[in-house]
């Protein structure tokens, strides 16, 4: 108790915090108190030693992890909860949906998912001009940064090219935010060589944004899906219980053995302990808390316990493999080497199998598996890379980077990122991005964005940061939250040594109090 | 196959600066030019075998065989320190490599789902416009490739049918033009300009020049009369091509001529602004 006492009076006493940034952490400290959900003491060891890790989602469940409203049955229902009717018009649309997003539950308090936003509105669009569209969307974005204020609020446009998504960059190019965080769909047959230019110009401006491959993606799920947070694809009117993630550089430092026993033996151990981990979790979620059979959401049909799974995560394969390699005598570096390249390979191959082979409760969007995902890391991160990725600075030239990571990318449909690193002077050639974005699609590439040398936007793992609130929050605070976990990933990150990036996220927080 | 070979000084994989989108660039040794401010002057003569290269390395890491034309780098001990280079009477260089059109082709083949198309480069490239034509013959009726551009960056010092036998398998020529006046030219180059004038016209009216490119330096070239000239001829070519302006720089030039200045921003406007005064629509890099 005199615990509880001391943290809560380092919160209240924060001026680094705004009153909503305190109540957040407030929260996640009330919710501390209560017991974990049950797993082996081992697996608490190992939470507790951060060999497994549950990203901060708090110790007793409340709400899913990662929520992906089904937007458009809303806007065509309405929402009873809300007593919000179907809207009629664009700005009823958009007025619908701002009030939604702010009721969309999540981790950091901030939904993850603003939907597919060019296809909600279009129906809408028929009758404005591209002016009126384009000044209402500004506003509409002005909105979303200043009332989600969190970089893990996501966005998604395309794949066909249309007026919404085209005004969707130009707005993105003029106001410079933040938030929300931008995925393009991108569909060799559907998106047009002209949108796609206009979103390697604001890649330019702004960092985002992130270019998916639709057809490999979509083809991992049942319905619609959503990219959501940082780059987990899931499907939309579900979601993703929760995200634990197995830090891999933690589990080889402590093997003992040589690479087969690791396979076969520490590998397999620790991702059965990972999935017990989810599998408490997701049934403290539905059966403890009863989340989906209270929540407005699940009682109107915007999201179904059936549209959800759970993520298995993993960070620091780069790591994992480097030590490997070296035990056996071999000074071959991931992303470098041939074999370490296929020893990277193939561990991941052995994790998806595992993950594969295991049935947990409530995992229907998956047929009762969990979803891969090659987890982007975060703040606390000092000595993992992210997920599957090549170490910041230490990246080979653009073909050997793709060679290296493409051919595990299709292990993901939990979704996976890799970022590309170009010098200034590309700005002066936007087709050579085009060129590479369509030569690392067909090469099996799912997800990558790109990072320009002297950016204003700093991609910190998954998301993005501006350097000058960066800046700001390590003298004074910031309206983000994640500004916090931005500084202190710059703090332990080599992040600045890469050639570019930005961001803000309310993931981590209350943790350190 | 034929037996032809190129000297090839270097491959860049990836460049988003030789043409539009990502390009693989290939680089030809020797050149018929001798710049004054030749970033790479190890490209500009040819190997004579004579072994002070060898001598002169600190790391022991080459070895000249004169009587078979062959040298010999120890990749694992060189130290890339370039003395080799600086020191080579001939200004060239002893890494650069025979290479046939199918090793080129190979070459492209690794990375041709990533690039627009191929740009070839030097030293000057049209000196070996018979391997040239040859190797774009090969790239235009490979299934695979035939759909890059092909994009050519020259001097143009050279005689109209060397052009004749590539033009129709080359989608643009870049060619950089040193002085209008063939005094200030020799100044700069060695050589006079009668031919690159005319190959600039030649490939205006075949509607194959791509690019123009005039590089200021100043006390040699940029007398007003001198801007004058260039932009009357600026002004006779096609909308298309663009006309680049491009500020010398002193990287990477050789010992003997560092006492070249680069331009001044005041000397880079004027020449802007006398150009565009003629009604030249005008990029500086
Ligand atoms: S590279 Fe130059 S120095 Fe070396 S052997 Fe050839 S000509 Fe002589
Ligand atoms: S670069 Fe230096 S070390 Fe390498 S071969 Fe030339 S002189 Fe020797």
């Amino acid at each position: 108790m005199e615990d509880i006492k001391y943290r809560v009076h380092e919160v209240l006493t924060d001026g680094n915090l705004d009153y909503k940034q305190k109540k957040h952490h407030l929260a996640y400290i009330a919710e501390s108190t209560q017991a974990y959900p049950n797993v082996s003491s081992e697996a608490m060891k190992a939470l507790s030693e951060k060999v497994i890790c549950d990203l901060f989602e708090g110790s007793a469940p409340y709400r899913p992890r990662y929520v992906l409203p089904d937007y458009k049955l809303a806007l065509k229902k309405g929402v009873a909860y809300l007593e919000l009717d179907p809207p009629s018009d664009f700005d009823e649309a958009i007025n619908f949906l701002s009030i939604l997003y702010s009721h969309i539950p999540s981790i950091t308090g901030y939904s993850v998912y603003l939907g597919n936003i060019d296809q909600l509105l279009l129906p809408f669009a028929d009758e404005l001009s591209e002016e009126a569209i384009y000044k209402k969307l500004k506003l509409f974005w002005r909105y979303i940064d200043r009332c989600l204020p969190d970089a893990f609020v996501h966005i998604n446009i395309g794949p066909e090219d249309n007026i919404i998504a085209r005004a969707v960059l130009r707005i993105e190019r003029e106001l410079k935010q933040v938030v929300p965080n931008l995925t393009l769909k991108y569909d060799t047959e559907k998106t047009s060589d002209a949108l796609l230019t206009e979103a390697v110009k604001t890649v330019f401006e702004v960092a985002k944004p992130h270019i998916a491959n639709h057809n490999m993606t979509a083809s991992d799920f049942k319905g619609e899906y959503g990219v959501v947070s940082c780059y987990n694809s899931l499907p939309e009117g579900g979601g993703s219980h929760t995200l634990i993630r197995l830090n891999l550089k933690k589990i080889t430092d402590s093997h003992q053995g040589n690479v087969e026993d690791f396979i076969s033996k520490t590998l397999p151990q620790y991702c059965q302990m990972t999935l017990d981990v989810i599998e408490a979790r997701t049934k403290y979620l539905v059966e403890t808390v009863k989340y989906y059979e209270t929540d407005f959401l699940a009682q109107e049909g915007i999201i179904k316990l059936e549209n959800f799974s759970a993520m298995f995560g993993f960070y620091g394969l780069a790591e994992c493999v480097n030590t490997l390699m070296k035990n056996n005598g071999k000074d071959y570096t991931y992303g470098h080497n041939e074999e370490a390249n296929q020893l990277g390979h193939r561990i991941l191959e052995e994790v998806k199998r595992i993950v594969d082979s295991r049935q947990l409760p409530y995992c229907k969007a998956n047929d009762g598996k969990a979803f891969f995902h090659s987890q982007s890391g975060i703040d606390i991160d000092i000595d993992e890379t992210a997920g599957a990725r090549i170490p910041i600075g230490d990246e080979p030239d653009i073909y050997s980077h793709i060679k290296a990571v493409a051919p595990h990318h299709q292990l993901f449909n939990g979704g996976i990122s890799d970022i590309f690193h170009f010098d200034e002077t590309v700005k002066r050639n936007p087709l050579a991005i085009l060129d590479i974005i369509k030569g690392a699609f067909k090469k099996g590439m799912r997800m990558f964005t790109f990072n320009l040398s002297d950016s204003e936007f700093i991609r910190i793992t998954g998301y993005l940061v501006r350097r000058s609130d960066l800046k700001d929050f390590r003298e004074e605070g910031s309206r983000y939250g994640s500004a916090l976990f931005a500084a202190n990933s710059m703090d332990n990150a080599n992040i600045d040594n890469r050639k570019a990036k930005r961001v803000n996220s309310h993931e981590r927080t209350a943790s350190q109090y | 196959m034929s037996e032809l070979q190129a000297n090839i000084s270097g491959i860049i994989k990836s460049s988003v600066i030789d043409g539009p989108g990502n390009r693989m660039v290939i680089f030809f040794q020797a050149c018929n030019l001798n710049c004054m401010y030749c970033h790479n002057s190890h490209t500009i003569g040819l190997c004579n075998y004579c072994g002070i290269c060898a001598e002169i390395c600190p790391t022991q890491s080459l070895i000249v065989d004169k009587e078979n034309k062959q040298i010999t780098h120890n990749e694992a001990t060189c130290t890339h320190c370039d003395t080799c280079l600086k020191i080579c009477p001939e200004d060239s260089s002893p890494f650069y490599k025979k290479m046939s059109v199918e090793n080129l082709i190979s070459e492209i083949l690794e990375v041709k789902d990533f690039i627009s198309g191929i740009t070839v480069s030097g030293g000057e490239v049209m000196l070996q416009a018979k391997f040239l034509k040859e190797f774009f013959t090969a790239i235009k009726v490979h299934s695979q490739l035939s759909n890059l551009s092909i994009l050519v960056d020259s001097n143009g010092n050279v005689a109209q049918e060397k052009w004749n036998s590539i033009i129709d398998w080359v989608d643009g020529f870049m060619i950089d033009l040193k002085a209008y006046s063939p005094q200030i030219h020799k100044q700069i180059t060695g050589f006079s300009n009668e031919k690159i004038l005319n190959s600039i016209q030649y490939l205006n009216l075949k509607g194959k020049l791509k690019e123009l490119r005039f590089v200021l330096v100043p006390d040699y070239n940029n007398s007003n009369k001198e801007i004058e000239q260039i932009s009357n001829l600026m002004k006779n070519l096609s909308s298309d091509v663009k006309k680049i302006l491009i500020k010398m720089r002193k990287h990477g030039i050789r010992g003997k001529y560092t006492s070249l200045s680069e331009p001044t921003t005041e000397e880079v406007l004027k020449a802007k602004n006398q150009i565009k005064e003629a009604g030249i629509s005008l990029t500086v890099i």
